[in-house]
């Protein structure tokens, strides 16, 4: 066996490659992903335009094939990547893009065509992918969509959509595109009714509105450490009579849930983001260490240390079965486990950090509170266990791994 | 990417070998015999593990061992967890082989050592005293230097495997220090010396835990390990090794636990369906799978970092209160998952339960390993 993530030869020469190029374009003053509060307009811009020039060069999404604008590269070198931007603060992709669950599902049931439409401007950074699974009466039940696709009367190859999307996407982003799940037939049997659509989202008849949600401020994101997707507002987006061409539909009329799969199985898997750790962890672990008004706390309460091993041992565990799946050495649950363990160790870093840090856990102020995710993680206990699928739901799916559920 | 995290080829053959062994050779009515024996183990079953060459697994080639890594002496005793196979297999041929290659002079390497490896030695670690304690400042049984000559006295408790070992390596002060780790010596005495008692402690669950009297028990000057004093040290080396090794057994009991239950909750039938179809089952099944993952991979990561020689303290402690913790929950859940039938003492889930409980404490519970974790992660 080996653990180690130290760069090869091979894996060096490259990120040399990597560090130079991200030092020639890195836009300047662009803020690390982690530091939430000073999210604004203008470095979500300067995100974008970075984002672009990683697609151009084939690094926002290192391991699709370059024949759709992809980087072609294996995982050593997409590791690598992932590594150096780390090193400089930032995240892949640098903000909210669902094209990350998108193309899966194109690559997997689009036509052709498709590919060659679709994949390269979400490969490139052009096109800002959001995805609508989720409906008011459609959250762990998925596959009951209310949202509706009929065939166009007049036009027998354009579909009308109509119905409300809800929780998706982030501020400031505006989307370029949208990965659709509908309801297309109404009188056909649960799972055979729906299908899938990528359209733009400038179509007549999409309207985006901001939800009024607690989370005001930004807060990481809920799948896993990476810092990635940090920007947190969610949307609702209504259909009225949106007419779309045949040639969005991807995969069979009808097999919508079939396409819906091939997403929520990478959705499901956790990332490779806590393989070399997690950040809010180790700036906890810091703030332990170094922060004289928390060396108090536990000179006074020594006790308080086996909350700091809780937290130590959680983002091991969480390290280790990162290096194990993307090792291969997971079994066919390892995915939904790891999604699931993340939410979970989300959940008690809240009232584990604390009951360490005091009052400065929740604090988001200069002077007083802390950084790097730390007071972001009082929200993210609350409200971010949702997102990507409930802890419920994924238990459900490694039930069914382990052959002992339906 | 140097991460690759499969076993070697010749580690999958040594796994296959151990589960075959276990199925051909410790099938469960035996398990449930030895676990009531006072030895754990029968003449004829030691004499085929010695066959196998198992008693040398990590003991150098030099010593007439078989010089395997840390890591595939893990993957064996992950394979000897599934019965779990019972008697004194641990405590000599990985805790007590380790403390000899620590603290041992080269010609009592040379003399131990191979006669561990052949099992004609038995050794097991007397250490723990009625202050029950992995720390140095429990250890008050003494050892005074007589004509260079050691007299020994003190009393040893939950010893384990004290009736299987042919020899035991008794932790003694021979000087008293203002640091309690200094003037710590270690002793190799023979079970048969005159003065020395052993005495199991009942209890179903305490497994062959036993009392050990030394009253005046007279060993030569060549019993003492290595040098007089610093055996401490010597003793804490050997230990951080052999922990994740013991880990690895206590994630083969877990593992065969966790896939009894499995296929239990496939095939027991109530309310007309398998109970693994009930959510609240499912619920306890991943959570059983997760303390064995959990322990699975703190521990293998332990081992390799001690083979490649890395700074591993940490992992040490992680991997041991991971790893105990989740043999015991794990166990537990099990019961849960299979309610009466589990209780009979004839049950595999049982024999599991028995030793997650009696190894609970070896080498230092969650609780000590955690604080220990604590104290490195934060200096204060």
């Amino acid at each position: 066996m080996n653990f180690s993530l130290d760069y090869t030869e091979e894996q060096e020469q490259f990120a040399k490659e990597v560090r130079a190029w991200l030092d020639e374009n890195i836009p300047e003053d662009l803020i690390p992903v982690r530091d939430t509060r000073k999210m604004s307009i203008e470095q979500w811009e300067k995100r974008r335009e970075f984002t672009r020039r990683l697609g151009k060069k084939g690094w926002l999404y290192p391991r699709y094939p370059t024949e759709y604008g992809g980087g072609g590269l294996d995982m050593d070198f997409h590791f690598v990547i992932l590594e150096e931007l780390g090193k400089k603060g930032m995240a892949l992709p640098p903000l909210y893009d669902m094209g990350i669950l998108c193309a899966p599902a194109v690559l997997a049931c689009g036509t052709e065509e498709q590919k060659k439409r679709i994949l390269p401007r979400i490969f490139k950074g052009e096109a800002l992918t959001w995805q609508l699974f989720t409906e008011p009466e459609a959250g762990t039940d998925a596959a009951n969509q209310q949202t509706n696709a009929l065939r166009s009367v007049r036009e027998k190859d354009h579909f009308i959509i109509n119905g409300q999307k809800i929780f998706t996407g982030s501020f400031p982003s505006k989307p370029e595109q949208l990965y659709v799940l509908t309801r297309s037939d109404l009188d056909a049997p649960r799972h055979q009714n729906l299908t899938s659509f990528v359209i733009p989202a400038d179509l007549p008849g999409i309207t985006v509105q901001p939800l009024d949600l607690f989370i005001l401020t930004t807060f990481p994101a809920a799948t896993g450490p990476t810092g990635a997707n940090m920007e947190g507002v969610k949307h609702t987006v209504f259909f009225d009579d949106v007419k779309v061409p045949e040639s969005c539909m991807i995969g069979k009329e009808g097999e919508g849930w079939k396409v819906t799969i091939a997403t929520l199985d990478v959705e499901h898997s956790g990332g490779f983001g806590g393989a070399t750790g997690n950040f809010v962890v180790e700036e906890f672990l810091s703030q332990c260490r170094n922060n004289p008004n928390i060396l108090m706390r536990l000179r006074e309460n020594p006790q308080l240390l086996d909350s700091v091993v809780e937290i130590y041992i959680g983002e091991q565990i969480e390290r280790l079965w990162t290096l194990r799946n993307a090792g291969g050495m997971g079994g066919p649950y390892a995915g939904p486990q790891l999604a699931l363990f993340e939410k979970m160790f989300g959940k008690r870093l809240a009232p584990l950090m604390a009951k360490v840090l005091g009052p400065y856990t929740f604090a988001d102020d200069e002077q007083w509170g802390m950084g790097n995710g730390i007071f972001e993680v009082g929200q993210r206990c609350a409200v971010a266990l949702a997102p990507g699928g409930t802890p419920e739901a994924l238990k459900i799916g490694i039930s069914r791994a382990l052959a002992v559920g339906r | 990417m140097y991460l690759d995290l499969e076993l070697t080829e010749s580690e999958k053959m040594l796994k296959r070998t151990a589960l075959d062994f276990m199925r051909r050779e410790v099938p469960n009515e035996i398990i449930k015999t030895l676990l009531e024996t006072d030895t754990g183990y029968t003449e004829e079953l030691w004499r085929n593990i010695v066959e196998m060459g198992w008693p040398g697994i990590i003991v150098p080639e030099q010593y007439s061992g078989e010089e395997y890594t840390l890591t595939s002496a893990g993957v064996l005793l992950e394979a000897l967890g599934s019965g779990p196979l019972p008697g004194p297999y641990f405590s000599s041929a990985i805790l007590g082989s380790l403390i000899v290659m620590e603290a041992g002079a080269e010609e009592q390497k040379q003399e131990i050592l191979p006669a561990v490896a052949e099992g004609e030695k038995i050794l097991t670690l007397a250490l723990t005293e009625p202050e029950y304690s992995w720390e140095p400042d429990a250890v008050q049984t003494n050892a005074a230097n007589e004509n260079g000559d050691f007299i020994l006295n003190g009393l040893k408790l939950f010893t384990l495997e004290a009736e299987a070992a042919t020899h035991f390596i008794v932790v003694a002060r021979t000087q008293n220090n203002t640091d309690p780790a200094r003037g710590i010596s270690l002793f190799l005495v023979d079970s048969q010396c005159d003065g020395l008692t052993v005495r199991r402690v009942p209890g179903f669950l305490s497994g062959r835990s036993f009392e050990v009297k030394l009253n005046n028990v007279k060993v030569p000057g060549s019993a003492l390990l290595g040098e007089k004093d610093v055996g401490w040290d010597n003793l804490q080396r050997a230990i951080n090794k052999a922990i994740p090794i013991l880990c690895a057994y206590k994630v083969g009991g877990a593992q065969a636990v966790l896939e009894m239950a499995l296929k239990y909750s496939r095939s027991r039938v109530q309310f007309g369906r398998p109970i693994g179809r009930f959510q609240l089952v499912q619920d306890m099944i991943i959570e059983m799978v997760n303390h064995v993952d959990a322990a699975r991979w703190t521990t293998y990561e332990a081992l390799w970092k001690l083979d490649t020689q890395r700074p591993s303290e940490e992992s040490v402690h992680l991997a041991k209160a991971v790893t105990s913790t989740a043999y015991w929950e794990v166990c537990t859940l099990a019961h849960q998952v299979f309610s009466g039938v589990s209780y009979s003492e004839e049950h595999a889930v049982s024999f599991h339960t028995r030793t997650s409980r009696h190894l609970y404490n070896f080498l230092g519970d969650p609780s000590y390993h955690r604080q220990k974790l604590g104290q490195l992660l934060v200096p204060l």
